[in-house]
Formats: C-alpha cells, sequence, structure tokens
C-alpha cells in the first residue's frame, strides 16, 4: 500500500493517468503528450501540493472544504474515491463574472450597466482526469463569450419587456450554455492529438443570472432543490438506460455504427445460439412496448445497450451518455466508435428565484452521493445540518452529506480490504464525491437589489455621469 | 524537500479548546485569537529535526463539535501520534478526557504516541484544571503531558517535538514496523529501500489500484 502511494505520487509527476475498468482509453498511443493541465484539486480548496497527496489518501478518505468562504457562503465538500482510481477525477469550479452594457444618454453620456452573475460546476471524470481538468478551467470561459454574444438581447429583455425582435431571456440564456457545451466538446476534440488522452466527463452547471438558476446537465450527477424538508430534481441522469430510446433510434438510422457485433434490438435476456428457433421476447428501437419473433442467426448480436440502473452500459463499456471527451473511446472488446452515441447536449432547467426562501438551497452532486441517497434523504440531511449549524453552516451540509455518502471502514484496524459502510451497515458509496450546497435567497436579494439601482437610474437624476448599475 | 521520515499526527479534543491554533503556532508561529470553527478536518505540516534527522509532521487537525465525530473517529486511523487537547480554564474539556482517549483507542494503531496537553496555560486566573490533575490522569493512562499556551507559544514547540522524539525511539527499538503505512509513518525518498526513479513518460500508465465497486 505504501508502495502504491508513492508509486501514485510518481505517477502524477510523470503525468500519467489510471485508466479504470469499465472506460478504456482508445487505441492511440498518446502517453508522450503532455496534460493540457497539471492535475490539482478545485482551486477554491487552495491546497497545497502536501495537500493534494494527503487529499488523495485512499484509506482515509479525508473530506475537503474550501479553506476561505466561498460567495455567500456557499458550501462544498469532496472525497476521494476508495481506490478505483489514483487520483480524484471529480473537479468542481465556481466564478463570478458580469456582464456590461454601456447605453450612450441624451446628454452625450454614457451609462453603464453591469449585470452580475455566478456560475457553478462539476464535472465527474472516468478514464482519467484530463477531461474534468479542462472542463473546469475552460468551460466557463466560453459561457461567458457566448453569454457576451447575447448580452445586447439579454440588455433588451430588461429595458423592453415584450420586444419583437429578440427572443425571450430564458431562451437567450439556454441557448448560451447549450452552444458552449457544445464547443466545450469541441474544444476536447481539437485537442486530443496536442495533449495526452483526457477520457471524458460529465457536466452539471449551475448559472445565477438575473434572478433565476439555470441548471445544465449532461451526465449522471444531480442537481436537486431542497426546501424545508421537500426537494425537486433540477436535472434528469443521463445514463444508458434513460436514454435507450435516443441510442436505440440512432443505431437503427445509422446501423454501420453498430458494425456487425451489435444490434439495435432488445431482448429480455441476452439470447444464446441454443435458442435459435425459439420464439424471445424483443422490443425494436422505435418500441416502448414488446413482441414476439422466432430466433434467428442475426439476433445473437449484442444489445447496444445492457444491463440495469447503474450498471447499465452503451456496448459494455460506458455507463454515462453525455458529458464531454471520450473521442476516442472504443467498446471494449468490439473496438467500434463509442462517440456517436454520446452527447454534449445538456437539459437546461429554469427556476426562477422569485419565492425563494431561507435555507433552501440548491444542491449539486457527483454520482459518488447519489449511489447511496435518494434525494428526499439528502434533503433530510440538508435540513438537519442548517437547523444544526449555525456558523458555516452550508459547509457543514455539504460536509455532513459526503460524510454520510462516504461512511466508515467496517474494521478499522485489522482489516486493509476497502470496505466503506453506510451506518446502517449498506455499502456505503466509494467512488469521488462531490457536492455543492448553494443557498438560494442571497441570488434573490442580489437581483432585486440590481432593479432597484436600474429603476433609480431610469427616474433618478443621476445619469449625467458614467454611472454604474 | 527531502525527509528522512514522515509521520502522521492528529490533533483531538473538545471543541474550542484551542487545537487549530496549536496547529497555527505551530506551523506559522502566530496567534490568531478568533479562530474558525473546524469542519471536518485541516491540515498542516511542518520540518523538524530529530537526532539530525529531518522530520516531516503531517499534521491532521480535527472538528471538536459532535456532530462531526463519527467523520473524525475516521482520521484516527494510519496516525503515529495524537495531541489530546483540553481547555484548563473548563473544566468540562478535560471530564470529556476519557471518552475522546476510548475513541482514539479504538480506532488508532496500538503503538500510537498520545500526547495529552492542557491548553491555554496563560489564562492562570481563570484555571479550572490543577495542572496535578492533568499529570495524574496523564500517568494513569500512559500518556506524555504538557501544558501548553497556543497564545505565548509556551510548550507548543516542545509539545510537537517531544511527540516526534518518542515516535522515534519507538521506530528505533523496533516497535513500529515503519514498512506498514497503517502506522503513520513513512519513509522519506531518499531512505526508501526502493527508490525508483521517475519513469519517464512513456511508461504505461496502468492502474494497480483495486477495484472496489
Amino acid at each position: 500500500m505504501f508502495n502504491r502511494l508513492r508509486s501514485a505520487v510518481i505517477e502524477a509527476v510523470s503525468g500519467l493517468e489510471a485508466t479504470n475498468g469499465t472506460v478504456e482509453n482508445g487505441h492511440h498511443n498518446k502517453s508522450n503528450l503532455a496534460p493540457k493541465f497539471p492535475y490539482g484539486r478545485p482551486h477554491f480548496l487552495g491546497l497545497g501540493d502536501d495537500e493534494v497527496q494527503m487529499s488523495a489518501d485512499h484509506k482515509l478518505r479525508p473530506i475537503i472544504h474550501p479553506s476561505k468562504p466561498l460567495p455567500h457562503n456557499t458550501g462544498y465538500a469532496e472525497c476521494v474515491n476508495a481506490g478505483k482510481s489514483r487520483w480524484n477525477e471529480d473537479q468542481a469550479v465556481y466564478r463570478q463574472g458580469v456582464l456590461s452594457k454601456i447605453i450612450p444618454t441624451e446628454q452625450g453620456n454614457v451609462q453603464k450597466f453591469s449585470i452580475p452573475y455566478t456560475y457553478y460546476g462539476i464535472f465527474d471524470g472516468h478514464a482519467g482526469v484530463g477531461a474534468a481538468l479542462c472542463a473546469s478551467y475552460q468551460l466557463h470561459h466560453i459561457i461567458h463569450e457566448k453569454l457576451v454574444d447575447a448580452q445586447d438581447d439579454i440588455w433588451i429583455n430588461i429595458t423592453e419587456k415584450h420586444s419583437p425582435t429578440t427572443k425571450p431571456r430564458d431562451l437567450l440564456i439556454i441557448g448560451a450554455l447549450e452552444s458552449a457545451f457544445r464547443e466545450m466538446d469541441q474544444l476536447l476534440l481539437e485537442d486530443r492529438n496536442k495533449y495526452q488522452a483526457a477520457g471524458g466527463c460529465t457536466a452539471l452547471v449551475a448559472l445565477f443570472i438575473l434572478g433565476k438558476l439555470y441548471v445544465a446537465n449532461a451526465g449522471d450527477s444531480r442537481a436537486i432543490i431542497c426546501r424545508e424538508q421537500n426537494f425537486f430534481p433540477m436535472s434528469m441522469d443521463f445514463t444508458p438506460e434513460n436514454e435507450r430510446d435516443r441510442i436505440r433510434r440512432l443505431a437503427q438510422e445509422q446501423p454501420a455504427l453498430l458494425g456487425k457485433e451489435f444490434t439495435c434490438h432488445e431482448y429480455l435476456e441476452q439470447p444464446k445460439s441454443s435458442d435459435l428457433g425459439k420464439t424471445v421476447m424483443f422490443r425494436d428501437a422505435y418500441m416502448k412496448g414488446w413482441a414476439y419473433k422466432t430466433l434467428q442467426l442475426d439476433d445473437l448480436k449484442v444489445s447496444i445497450i445492457t444491463g440495469h440502473g447503474k450498471r447499465s452500459r452503451v456496448m459494455g463499456t460506458i455507463g454515462v451518455t453525455r458529458g464531454f471527451g471520450d473521442h476516442d473511446l472504443t467498446a471494449v472488446y468490439q473496438k467500434l466508435p463509442i462517440k456517436p452515441f454520446l452527447s454534449s447536449h445538456p437539459e437546461v432547467q429554469v427556476y426562477s428565484l422569485s419565492d425563494a426562501i431561507e435555507n433552501e438551497v440548491l444542491l449539486m452532486g457527483t454520482d459518488g452521493l447519489w449511489d447511496v441517497l435518494d434525494g428526499s434523504k439528502a434533503a433530510e440531511i440538508v435540513s438537519k445540518s442548517l437547523n444544526e449549524f449555525e456558523d458555516k453552516k452550508y459547509v457543514s451540509a455539504a460536509t455532513c452529506l459526503v460524510g454520510f455518502a462516504r461512511g466508515s471502514l467496517n474494521n478499522s484496524l485489522r482489516s486493509l480490504s476497502n470496505t466503506w459502510q453506510l451506518k446502517e451497515g449498506k455499502m456505503a458509496s466509494c467512488d469521488d464525491i462531490s457536492v455543492f450546497v448553494i443557498p438560494l435567497l442571497p441570488y434573490k436579494l442580489e437581483y432585486e437589489n440590481f432593479i432597484k439601482k436600474c429603476e433609480v437610474k431610469e427616474y433618478g437624476e443621476s445619469a449625467m455621469d458614467v454611472s454604474e448599475c | 524537500m527531502s525527509y528522512a521520515y514522515l509521520f502522521k499526527y492528529i490533533i483531538i479534543g473538545d471543541t474550542g479548546v484551542g487545537k487549530s491554533c496549536l496547529l497555527l503556532q505551530f506551523t506559522d508561529k502566530r496567534f490568531q485569537p478568533v479562530h474558525d470553527l473546524t469542519i471536518g478536518v485541516e491540515f498542516g505540516a511542518r520540518m523538524i529535526t530529530i537526532d539530525s534527522k529531518q522530520i516531516k509532521l503531517q499534521i491532521w487537525d480535527t472538528a471538536g463539535q459532535e456532530a462531526f465525530r463519527s467523520i473524525t473517529r475516521s482520521y484516527y486511523r494510519g496516525a503515529a501520534g495524537a495531541l489530546l487537547v483540553y481547555d484548563i480554564t473548563r473544566r468540562e474539556t478535560f471530564n470529556h478526557l476519557t471518552t475522546w482517549l476510548d475513541d482514539a483507542r479504538q480506532h488508532s494503531n496500538s503503538n500510537m504516541v498520545i500526547m495529552l496537553i492542557g491548553n491555554k496555560s496563560d489564562l492562570e486566573s481563570r484555571r479550572e484544571v490543577k495542572k496535578e490533575e492533568g499529570e495524574a490522569f496523564a500517568r494513569e493512562h500512559g500518556l506524555v503531558f504538557m501544558e501548553t499556551s497556543a497564545k505565548t507559544a509556551a510548550n507548543v514547540e516542545e509539545a510537537f517535538i517531544n511527540t516526534a522524539k518518542e515516535i522515534y525511539e519507538k521506530i528505533q527499538e523496533g516497535v513500529f514496523d515503519i514498512n506498514n503505512e497503517a502506522n503513520g509513518i513513512k519513509i522519506g525518498p531518499q531512505h526508501s529501500p526502493t527508490n525508483p526513479s521517475l519513469p519517464g513518460a512513456a511508461s504505461s500508465g496502468g492502474s494497480q489500484m483495486s477495484n472496489c465497486c
């Protein structure tokens, strides 16, 4: 174990990345390329090199939280996996930005308005840390560019309620997020021969702007809003099982993608050659229900999607169907490219903050959290923490969530095996776990202040100077 | 920087006894009168010299709050030394020592060196726990004892360094198996028997890690 840790350090220095069992890097040998970004933990944790090493201790799995407060005391906590990969392949980021608008006044002066926004993102990497690192370094820049492209029209939306010349603000912001996600994926595609193979990652992003929350999700991280004891989802999980229809239809339209080995048909059970001639239950790509057919040789191909729930896979290889990267990913045995079946397109959900209340939070977590608890348990932990702690309550809530999902080692001394258990004895999560707990009320108040200032500008006399809103 | 050994420490004790302040005084040589509540764990590190050998102390500063107790427990494992801290001006923090000690003994390795620390010795006028009581408790439970002040820095160096000396002696006596990382001791890079030079970037990144899921 000691050697294992040391070799982890050495390999980190040389920039090598671990591959994990379910997803392999493609056939290109890119190990002589340098990583685009050095491995590290999220910028806001402020960890030094030593602390990055300590944070990756698979036997202790320390729960790390920010050393300095995040905006509005937002909570964050993370811990490393129990040994499935050397490094924590999750990444997280937050940024605060401003969209500016300069309007000439009739007096010949200019008036400057600033629209603030706050961005949070979590990225769950697989087959290495590269893609998640790139997303954590770059996606917010791309989103900012897209928002800047749209800012004039976003501005019209503020000054004129129903402008015929532009689209509703929600659609402009959703569009900025959607196009940014696509561009991020393109960037990884362009980089793939310049930098070390990056693997892939999921992306879950929250954007607070103009009194609304936009949650964009591509992958199986999950966001929920916790309001008092209740919760409601702000994202859906994009797993092979949930995306069955999209993937099977694509396969049916482009059968070449399936090679000789796969089929878009789905069978109740994987047919065996001994079943030839028998009647089996099946459904085609366009079917919701099930029908019967006589099993023929062609039916012995493997379904493009196999398994259920967390264990469902595309081409027996990958368990998540949206995100960034994986451009070189091929099926484990058949070596067919998988990327055509994956999508970088996010689903964006919008939530108005006008009714936000004290202690209402957005909870964002990677699947390491959600593997072992559901929304109602999460809401219960959040609500308990927010009531119990006065100081640093959002960080405490995040820490308690990660602490719950990580559990504890079942045998503190004798056993060196990595069996992490929840309190009630069930298996705990052995994946990387990252959690944001973001209070919503401050963003409502921020927006109300913004509107107030704009109204002062509109009716006041301050327009004589260069003034800021 | 290279070191002969790395020792892992953990600091435990009730909330508000000055654990984080002791660490800050030791690592940064400064005192912060109002310290943020520690959540979960925070890290510190410093190099010391014992027997003309460089020893790196890696220190895990834990939360004293009851709510984080189960998380704190998970950090005992793999610690070579523990500083068990109480506040000499608050008797209840002294009364809770047995609980902390039980916890530590149960979740750590049996060779862990435990240093009992009565902190805030600068507040003599508000003292509620006599020095003799601390000494007696330490004697009874086989601990090393010291009163410190994170504010004036009195005995802070000594507390951390004496613990390290104690661990170092145990290594010399062969009590610690230094090749077992679970003991909280790591041999420095230059002393390592198997010290592979950094591999060229071309070697395969094949994972040695067990796959638990």
